[in-house]
């Protein structure tokens, strides 16, 4: 099985998901991520890895295996308050300012309110000065740094997030991969990432699952040891290159 | 669209009006607004005191209606296995023929105000709770699974998503609530009420007093049109957004079972009826449950002939007026989507008229046109045609901007784009329209034969109240509610169909 079990801190066994109208999107797998560190999951267009985030989020159900997640299962750590969930669309409410939105988090996790750290991280995720902002007013990538800043809210153990810089421009989309990952890397979150962009995979995590076309299987399991913070031009470092390369070529041939 | 070739048109009307009003054959059944003027200066007192009693009815149904509406959607979006009998329910209570049930309401509730107000809550309240149902759906699934990735359920997302999300749709409910809550109230007095513009128009309609009869017509839809205007400036002031041009989207069936919605439904429907009886202990001789229905309708062949002829006379002239009303809207709208033009025109105009409690200008129609099967035709018609036309533009103007941007490319004409884009783009819009036009027909008929005419099941459902003849009033209101549902049904099926084909994403649960 990829990954250490014994500081795992999301556990997948014989984890498998069909569709009604009978498309397996995900076929007996078996996963650990280990805690505290970001995993990314990279694989073709609907091959499955968001089922899987799904999967591991309790957001479906599978069809068979299971998922623990440290020693329980989504459903109840989701009632703990424990998962966070960053989507594609920031999937903002349009009705509510930005602070209102990213303290709405506390409130679905039954959590006291707490308006110093949510003034803390919207400034963290460089939105100062749009606290009382409504979404309509804020651009794309604005709006994606609310969402980040809603999803570390509640301080998660796990968060996952599903290509959440997927739908901004390629320079925010860089920015965005720079400067938000510091905010949970480090502090004991245990992040799953899906994207299909290697680059952004290599760039946020510590270890990359390349997964096969539907349905999806694990072709290669990479380790990303380079040192954090990780700066701008990593993507000239060799070694991002040797990984970036690996990556290519394991899902070429998945 | 400028506000500006609607006023000219309104003067041009206006003129057009009192230039017919003066043609001395015309006299005789339409005022000019010169008399209406003088008229109601005249009889100002008498209008103003008619016209606060039946809009307090009207306000006291609307509260009433709009409320259950609101508890029966929160219910139906909590428990969504109950939807489809809450919609059943209330679907059945909009068909229930209202000038039938307000002579039971007059012996049930006396001589006081309570039939107009129920009434005017039956009106209302499933308009009111179709709007709902969408907008409390109109929630992305991105943000439901936000919720339920912090483990929260239903109750968190009516909360703190469903409720503000439904909150431009229950609006546009209460836009078109406002003026049926006023002609439930109107209908409601012309069943025996002391007070209001129905008594007046009832009055008026006895004594053929022509002028009273278009000034009392024109105050009561100028009332209309007042409320449904403040509760769209309303809803702009608090949304800071127009509310939504209401479309009832499509009911998608249950994939398990067509037949046993129904069959709980029908059960649920005679169950609330027997109960209801026995436990208001209500007298034999008035109160007919479904027993004694079933015995009349299968058993007296007299009261059953009696029924059936007045049903034929009614459904024939109910169904021409229903689909010309479909078809002049429809038309209506294609043809003022090919000339743009004309839209600035028509467009303030029906949406001014669409506010117009139609029913209760009937007289007036039926007045213009005769007491003849064109008259009748004509009211059902124009009951029909706002909405439709209003629901139709609407359609065709949600035709995909990229679809019709090829046909450009292409250099195909408005013809082309209307042929191949546009009309299957009005369709879902056109099939809400007719759904919900089948109750507003039967209710434009039997008024009509109630009071004009004297034909048909409106005049029989009169008559059976006026002699106490619960028997066949019972079975009356058992009849056209069971057919008018199953005409909605109908029209359901064909939509179902159509838009299978023609716009499968509407069909999507």
């Amino acid at each position: 099985m990829p990954g250490s079990e014994a500081a795992a801190a999301i556990i997948c066994r014989g984890l498998s998901k069909t569709h009604p109208g009978g498309v397996e999107a995900v076929a007996e797998m078996d996963l650990a991520f280990s805690e505290g560190l970001t995993t990314a999951l990279i694989g073709p267009s609907g091959c499955g890895k968001s089922t899987l985030l799904r999967l591991i989020a309790g957001l479906d159900m599978p069809s068979g295996g299971t998922v623990s997640i440290l020693g329980r299962t989504p459903a109840e750590q989701r009632r703990e308050g424990a998962i966070s969930v960053a989507f594609q669309d920031p999937s903002l409410l349009p009705w509510l300012t930005v602070q209102q939105n990213v303290a709405l988090a506390r409130r679905l996790a039954r959590q006291e309110p707490d308006p110093d750290h949510v003034a803390r991280l919207i400034a963290l995720v460089g939105l100062d000065g749009f606290a009382a902002t409504r979404p309509a007013a804020l651009s794309g990538g604005m709006r994606q740094r609310a969402a980040i800043a809603r999803s570390l809210v509640t301080r998660p153990r796990i968060l996952l997030l599903d290509e959440p810089f997927g739908a901004v421009d390629e320079l925010t989309r860089r920015q965005l991969a720079r400067d938000l990952p510091p905010l949970w890397q480090g502090r004991g979150t245990t992040a799953v990432l899906v994207t299909h962009s290697i680059d952004e995979a290599v760039t946020l995590s510590d270890r990359i699952l390349v997964l096969s076309p539907r349905p999806a299987r694990i072709v290669a399991d990479l380790a990303v040891p380079l040192p954090r913070p990780r700066p701008a031009d990593l993507d000239q470092n060799p070694q991002f290159r040797a990984i970036a390369s690996l990556a290519l070529a394991a899902l070429s041939c998945g | 669209m400028t506000p500006r070739p609607g006023l000219i048109g309104a003067i041009l009307l206006l003129i057009g009006w009192q230039a017919l009003a003066m043609e001395l054959s015309l006299g005789l059944i339409l005022a000019g607004p010169l008399e209406i003027l003088r008229w109601l200066f005249e009889h100002s007192g008498l209008v103003a005191r008619a016209l606060g009693r039946t809009a307090s009815n009207a306000a006291a149904g609307f509260l009433l209606g709009n409320f259950a509406a609101i508890f029966c959607a929160a219910i139906a979006v909590l428990w969504p296995r109950l939807q489809d009998l809450v919609l059943g329910l209330a679907l059945a209570g909009f068909c229930l023929p209202l000038i039938a049930i307000g002579p039971i309401l007059r012996v049930l509730m006396g001589p006081g105000e309570g039939p107009q107000i129920v009434l005017a809550a039956l009106a209302v309240h499933f308009t009111t709770l179709a709007a709902l149902l969408i907008g409390l759906r109109a929630v992305p699934a991105v943000w439901l699974d936000l919720v339920h990735s912090y483990g929260r359920g239903r109750f968190s997302e009516l909360w703190h998503l469903r409720a503000r999300a439904a909150l431009p749709y229950l609006f546009a409910g209460l836009q078109i609530a406002a003026p049926a809550a006023f002609l439930g109230a109107m209908v409601g007095e012309f069943t025996g009420a002391e007070r209001g513009m129905g008594v007046l128009t009832i009055r008026y309609m006895r004594a053929l007093d022509v002028p009273a009869l278009w000034s009392v017509a024109l105050v009561a839809a100028t009332a209309a049109m007042l409320a449904h205007a403040a509760i769209g400036a309303l809803a702009r002031k608090l949304l800071r957004e127009d509310p939504p041009l209401l479309l009832a989207p499509p009911r998608v069936p249950a994939a398990r079972s067509s037949l046993l919605g129904p069959v709980i439904l029908a059960i649920a429907v005679i169950g609330l009826w027997a109960a209801a009886i026995r436990l208001a202990g209500l007298s034999p001789f008035f109160a007919k449950g479904p027993a004694e229905v079933a015995a009349a309708l299968f058993h007296d062949p007299a009261l059953r002939d009696g029924l059936m002829r007045a049903l034929g006379q009614s459904a024939g002239l109910a169904a021409a007026g229903y689909l010309a009303g479909l078809a002049g809207g429809a038309g209506l709208a294609v043809l003022v989507t090919l000339r743009p033009g004309a839209a600035g025109f028509v467009l303030p105009l029906a949406l001014a008229l669409r506010a117009v409690p139609i029913v209760t200008t009937g007289p007036l129609i039926v007045l213009l046109l005769g007491r003849n099967a064109l008259g009748t035709v004509s009211l059902v018609a124009i009951m029909i045609f706002f909405p439709s036309f209003i629901a139709c533009l609407h359609g065709l103007r949600q035709a995909p901007g990229q679809i019709l941007d090829l046909f450009r490319v292409h250099a195909a004409g408005p013809l082309a784009q209307m042929l191949h884009v546009r009309l299957a783009a009005m369709l879902p819009a056109f099939f809400a329209a007719a759904r919900m036009g089948v109750p507003a027909a039967i209710l434009a008929v039997t008024v009509v034969e109630w009071l004009v005419t004297g034909r048909g099941l409106g005049s029989l459902m009169a008559l059976a109240a006026s002699t106490s003849d619960y028997r066949m009033l019972w079975s009356a209101v058992a009849l056209v509610t069971v057919i008018a549902m199953l005409c909605h049904a109908g029209v359901a099926a064909i939509e179902r169909r159509v838009l299978g084909v023609y716009a499968p994403e509407q069909m999507r649960p």
